[in-house]
């Protein structure tokens, strides 16, 4: 996975603001968590010294379908719908203790993990730890994924 | 199938652990018969260094042969950190099965997960599908 | 109810349309696939020809009347109704009767059953333990839903603080597993092929208070440490997979294991048991004959025989028989192909769900329902507890309950 400062390297860093962010390093930011395209930075397209981070950025920065607004991701095709994210996220237990939290099928609507057809499906995502105010670095879900099909770009 | 084209490729000897995944399994609720099974199940992964050994490149075809008999499975990395040259792991199938040894000591039991192979280079050759195993 | 594998797990919930599954909740990947059904499901046959089932029955009742000395084979995908009739059609023929558990978790069982081994369900690891091992098992691939549903990751009654805290889970294996990735490398022995008898005696060493040396040499102080977790441990569970069954030659270490681990702490052991009836078919012949596998009746007598020269393994290595029926099994996919080549020889019955190599060499193949779906019945979960099977929609095919029944009747 690509860092932020892998991505701000291959910008112009002339903070033109152009994109409508105050420095290509806040670009980048939005970038990694598919906020922004790479073809958000004029200077970036449009100029021929670029071209070269243009190419990397734009091969790096693949588009990924279904980021959640907290940039989770889940891999569907690397999910093996074992639950272990469903019964371990602290959300998942707070919201539903009996079911999802003591290792059944989720009984509640405001959980974040629910398995469906063996491949977990993520909602409710502006409830994950990482969100909002009082954030806090959670990994409960990237943890206990036995094939890594957990991630928060 | 002639195999007498691949004497001239390095051939060299591993000991073969087998295990379990789920994909592959739940390839085979699906179908037996079917490509997924085929492409999951007919794999061998090796380490780094017996790649090179038999200067193979990985997702070439590799011939396994012992006592029991012989198939033609695809060659892949295993992607462990740790090396584990003379080690290669197939997942439990068919294809593994035909290298099973026989012999049980009578006791009922083969061994199933583990057991030698001698490993050459198949470039050109197409994996042994499941109907011509028997 | 899934039958997926023997976790049996029970909260799954279904959306169906006709008599299609569409959409599956909460089953893993395994589950879901198994119960939406096979893309070639198996037709009815007598000799590759299509057949009703009448006709198929009959033929099948006629290869097992004229055998000398067929084998009924298969068993850990069916209820334990049909296979208490599969049993009892043993007894009437005359048969070699087996399942699985003879090449599989069959020693282990055996040593629980007769009070060998402690054991505990898969409810008391979720409530109690803290301390788990996984020795020879991957449960991420082979039981997906293990350490959600029960193993590691859920809270119980006293484990309530979730699994960083109240857990330790521990790995040991020939192959850092899936499962060995969650558990984090601190907590994961890596042994050599064939090194587990070695450990299991350095470990109970460990435990008696001796440096614990290895011929591989793994560190002593790691092997000191896990003695120490594993001691300290107010209820401890291990999960036995095929790895450490097939690498111990006798389970004799185990026991010693066990047997000092209960010195000092309260330690269980499940076996992580793959097909979801393969206990339940060990129980049944147990509760009749006092064996668990590898039995063949003597017809007129009344006699048994048993013991590892009447197993599926050996009788086909020594083609001991003339005619076989395999009932939800593909042992031509499961048993060595040298062992196995003996039964495309022979006439073979097959009962299944679903094609696979065996069928596909059968005189006679029958069609039936899918257990856990399409029929219902009782089955035995891997640790032993008894749960009902309730079926989700009628199907035109019969079970295979049904279908032995018919067959027996025919003979
Ligand atoms: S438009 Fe491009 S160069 Fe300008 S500030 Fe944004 S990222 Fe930097
Ligand atoms: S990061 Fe934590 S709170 Fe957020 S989804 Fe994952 S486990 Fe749940
Ligand atoms: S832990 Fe990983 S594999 Fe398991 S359900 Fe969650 S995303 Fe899927
Ligand atoms: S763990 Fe086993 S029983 Fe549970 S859903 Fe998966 S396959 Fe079915």
């Amino acid at each position: 996975m690509a860092s932020v400062m892998e991505i701000y390297q291959l910008l112009p860093k002339t903070n033109c603001k152009e994109c409508g962010k105050s420095t290509c390093m806040a670009f980048a930011v939005d970038l990694l968590a598919r906020k922004v395209t790479v073809d958000d930075c004029p200077p970036l397209v449009n100029e021929a010294k670029y071209k070269s981070g243009y190419e990397k950025l734009s091969s790096m920065i693949t588009p990924v379908d279904g980021v959640t607004d907290t940039g989770l991701i889940v891999h569907d095709e690397k999910c093996i719908g074992c639950g272990n994210c469903v019964v371990a996220c602290p959300v998942n237990v707070a919201n539903d203790p009996l079911g999802a939290g003591s290792g059944k099928a989720p009984t509640s609507d405001k959980v974040i993990f629910k398995v469906e057809d063996g491949v977990v499906k993520a909602r409710n995502v502006q409830e994950c730890r990482r969100f909002g105010e009082n954030r806090i670095l959670c990994v409960a879900c990237i943890d206990t994924c036995p094939t890594k099909a957990i991630e928060f770009v | 199938m002639g195999f007498g084209q691949f004497l001239a490729a390095p051939e060299i000897k591993l000991k073969v652990v087998t295990y379990r995944d789920v994909f592959q399994n739940t390839a085979q609720e699906s179908s037996r018969f079917g490509e997924d099974y085929e492409t999951l199940s007919a794999v061998i992964r090796l380490d780094l260094k017996d790649i090179s050994k038999l200067s193979i490149k990985e997702g070439e075809t590799v011939i396994l042969r012992n006592g029991s008999g012989k198939v033609v499975v695809q060659a892949q990395k295993s992607g462990y950190e740790q090396a584990h040259p003379g080690i290669a792991y197939m997942v439990n199938s068919p294809w593994s099965n035909v290298l099973v040894p026989e012999d049980t000591g009578g006791t009922g039991v083969p061994k199933f997960k583990d057991f030698e192979v001698t490993v050459q280079s198949a470039r050109g050759a197409s994996v042994t599908g499941i109907k011509e195993i028997f | 109810m899934c039958t997926g594998c023997a976790l049996l797990c029970d909260d799954i919930e279904v959306e169906t349309e006709g008599d299609k599954v569409t959409v599956v909740h909460a089953a893993c990947r395994k589950g879901v696939a198994r119960m939406k059904g096979c893309s070639e499901p198996l037709e009815c046959t007598v000799d590759a020809e299509g057949a009703d089932m009448d006709t198929a029955i009959a033929k099948a009742a006629s290869i097992l009347r004229d055998a000398k000395n067929p084998l009924i084979f298969g068993h850990g995908n069916s209820s334990s109704e049909a296979q208490k009739i599969s049993i009892g059609l043993a007894r009437k023929t005359g048969a070699y009767i087996d399942d699985t558990s003879s090449f599989c978790q069959g020693p282990i069982v055996e040593a629980i059953l007769q009070e060998r081994l402690r054991t505990c369900t898969l409810d008391d690891v979720r409530h109690k333990a803290d301390v788990i091992v996984f020795w020879g098992a991957d449960p991420s691939n082979s039981h997906p839903r293990h350490l959600s549903r029960y193993s590691y990751f859920p809270r119980g009654k006293e484990r309530q603080r979730g699994w960083e805290e109240d857990r330790k889970a521990i790995t040991i294996d020939i192959r850092k597993s899936e499962t060995a990735i969650i558990c984090k490398d601190e907590r994961f022995y890596q042994l050599p092929a064939g090194g587990d008898a070695e450990f299991m005696a350095a470990l109970t060493n460990a435990l008696s208070g001796k440096v614990p040396k290895t011929s591989f040499d793994l560190d002593s102080k790691r092997i000191l440490g896990l003695s120490n977790i594993m001691k300290k441990a107010k209820f401890g569970a291990i999960f036995v997979g095929l790895g450490l069954v097939y690498s111990l030659e006798e389970l004799d270490p185990l026991f010693a294991l066990m047997d000092k681990l209960n010195e000092f702490s309260d330690f269980h052991l499940i076996p992580m048991v793959g097909q979801y009836n393969m206990r339940g078919f060990n129980h049944n012949l147990f509760a009749e004959t006092g064996y668990i596998n590898r039995l063949k009746f003597d017809g007129d007598s009344k006699e048994l025989a048993h013991g590892p020269e009447n197993s599926v393994v050996e009788v086909l290595r020594n083609k001991n028989i003339d005619a076989a029926l395999i009932i939800g099994s593909d042992p031509l996919s499961s048993l060595p192909l040298s062992i196995a080549r003996h039964l495309a020889d022979i006439p073979l019955i097959t009962i299944d769900p679903c094609n696979n190599l065996t069928t596909s060499r059968s005189a006679v193949t029958i069609p039936c329902a899918l257990g856990g779906v399409e029929s219902g019945g009782t089955a035995i979960r891997m640790d032993g507890v008894e749960v009902e099977l309730k079926k989700i929609f009628d199907s035109d095919r019969l079970s295979d309950q049904e279908i032995l029944k018919r067959i027996t009747e025919a003979i």
